[in-house]
């Protein structure tokens, strides 16, 4: 049985459908990446299956299963149980998701007690040593910062660890590194690799950078004006496919000691 | 490659401190020498706040320099001042990153891509029409989104507009900071395209800031890395990559994710992150996150020494009579 499986999903906002039959599945510690370009339905995929679709979106057609149990019916009671725990996300920017107004440390205690029932000092000192995990230096200061006095990339960091604390079996990322330098996305691409390797984690990554999308993936989706366009192994979109589009796409993107302009 | 004959710009020992709380400074550009050359591009490259931006804006004065000098048409361009400053401005043109917020949104395209003709009397308010129509035709958009206003427009056509404003004087000199980096990958190279057809046609210098050195060695004729706000390498953009030898511009060619890279290879990106501008190392800036950082290092800043045709490196390793 696959971990995560999308049969015929449409999903319209008011009327207007903007995902159309869409079909995915993931495997167990699989790491899958939806690519396209702005507005080709990637985000609102993967919100779909935390129930998370902004702006008044829903699933008009087809099923989502998790580990065979259709998500769409669950409770509100069974919708936090699964989330945290079983699926988490990780978005843009972590830290524009907390709350400005206050420390790192009182947004992941509030969290982590929201999911079991610990002693605050529990909490503290769980949240601190998932930041441990994580890498992030001197993770006593990260706990008593307010999430502006952080780099981009501890931000980051920060939303890992918090989406990792219960160690889900499915990851879901949001352009986690669209809003970071280029040194410090490679550091955050490898930290998510090694979530798979030491925990077993499925990811699906959703991100415009085609390069990122295609290192840190077993299987690419490629998605155009909400309908996937194409889908298959790394190795099928980047060398084998014959879908124009996807070709067109992966042409696009720059390389090193690749076409020059000029 | 490069003709003296050929340069067209040249900062010398250009440094700028900014106050920072606490009587402190913050250097953003320290002791920046760099050469344009006419119709060549220049790429600039760096990590966010390493002060690429604070440089290229000295160029456009939207920002002046606290030393140094900038020479162009033999003047200094960082003194200049009123009616001169003025006429200046035309031969030095700015194309922003974001194209969403770089118009009036009140304005029509009509308007945005004529003011500065009609600003240098170059042309009469009853040839706007005509010439709006031209100039979005050379940026390949069809002449009838002269009657647009910006937010009906896709971002990359967005981002033609503002290419057709900042060419509409003839400019000598376009400054691009990020031009591409609001926009999706093929977006991103139908405008690579456009520009480097219009630097052919009307041999137009370049100054282009990016972050992505995959995507400035596709079109740059010179590449400069800076980092906490030193050049630390300027090479030549073709073949950069074989030639590249500082160990930050190397680590930022590591960071590169591209199609055709090697999938089975780990990344080995380097640690950490920029020490903060307020308190520079007093050695080689890049000393803290190095792999090969030795105790001179620390001790010595490294200057820009020549390696190569056109390649100069900051670093003590590629200095002549050095270990290593």
């Amino acid at each position: 049985m696959a971990l995560l499986e999308l049969r015929h999903v449409d999903i319209s906002y008011g009327n207007r459908v903007t995902v159309k039959d869409c079909d995915l599945t993931l495997e167990e510690g699989e790491i899958c990446s939806i690519v396209g370009e702005s507005g080709s339905g990637k985000t609102t995929v993967i919100r779909a299956v935390l129930g998370l679709i902004a702006g008044g979106g829903r699933v008009t057609a087809g099923e989502i299963l998790y580990e065979g149990r259709s998500l769409l019916d669950l409770s509100p009671r069974e919708w936090r149980a699964l989330r945290g725990h079983d699926i988490s996300m990780i978005f843009q920017d972590s830290g524009a998701m907390m709350n400005q107004t206050r420390r790192i440390g009182s947004c992941f205690v509030e969290y982590i007690r929201t999911h079991e029932n610990v002693s605050k000092k529990e909490a503290w000192e769980k949240g601190e040593d998932m930041l441990a995990r994580m890498r992030l230096p001197d993770p006593d200061r990260i706990m008593r910062s307010y999430p502006f006095q952080l780099s981009g990339g501890q931000r980051q960091r920060v939303g890992i660890a918090m989406g990792m604390t219960y160690q889900p079996k499915l990851l879901l990322a949001d352009e986690p590194t669209s809003a970071l330098d280029v040194t410090t996305q490679a550091q955050i691409v490898r930290q998510m690799m090694e979530l798979r390797d030491e925990y077993g984690t499925a990811i699906i990554i959703v991100t415009h950078d085609i390069g990122v999308a295609s290192y840190m993936a077993d299987r690419v989706v490629v998605m155009k004006d909400g309908v996937i366009e194409d889908q298959g192994t790394r190795e099928h979109v980047l060398y084998e496919t014959d879908n124009p589009y996807t070709r067109k796409l992966m042409e696009a993107v720059p390389s090193v000691g690749g076409k020059r302009y000029v | 490659m490069f003709d003296e004959k050929d340069l067209i710009l040249e900062a010398r020992h250009v440094t700028r401190r900014f106050p920072a709380a606490g009587g402190r400074s913050l250097i953003a550009c320290n002791d920046v020498n760099l050469k344009m050359y006419r119709g060549k591009t220049l790429g600039l490259v760096g990590e966010s706040g390493c002060g690429k931006s604070t440089f290229m804006r000295f160029l456009v004065w939207l920002d002046t320099p606290s030393e140094g000098e900038i020479i162009y048409r033999g003047m200094d361009i960082t003194k200049l001042k009123g009616r001169k400053l003025w006429e200046m401005r035309q031969h030095i043109q700015m194309v922003f990153q974001d194209p969403s917020t770089s118009f009036n949104p009140k304005m029509r395209i009509r308007d945005i891509v004529c003011e500065p003709l009609l600003n240098y009397g170059r042309i009469h308010a009853s040839e706007k029409d005509a010439k709006a129509r031209e100039l979005l035709e050379m940026v390949e958009l069809p002449g009838d989104f002269a009657d647009r206003y910006p937010h009906n427009m896709s971002g990359g056509q967005r981002q033609r507009v503002a290419i057709a404003r900042a060419l509409a004087l003839e400019p000598e000199i376009i400054i691009m900071d990020e031009a591409t980096s609001a926009l999706d990958v093929s977006v991103q190279e139908t405008i690579i395209e456009l520009i480097t057809r219009l630097q052919r046609e009307k041999n137009i210098t370049i100054g282009f800031i990016c972050h992505n050195l995959g995507l400035i060695q596709s079109f740059a004729h010179q590449i400069a890395v800076m980092y906490l706000g030193n050049i630390v390498e300027v090479m030549p953009g073709e073949g950069m990559a074989d030639v590249c030898c500082h160990p930050y511009s190397r680590a930022l060619l590591d960071a590169v994710f591209d199609t055709k890279m090697d999938f089975s290879k780990k990344i080995e990106p380097i640690q950490g992150e920029p020490p903060s501008p307020l308190n520079i190392p007093a050695g080689c800036p890049f000393a803290d996150r190095c792999p090969h950082c030795q105790d001179r290092c620390l001790r010595e800043r490294p200057v820009l020494k020549p390696v190569g045709p056109d390649h100069e490196v900051a670093c003590h390793r590629f200095a002549k009579g050095a270990n290593g």
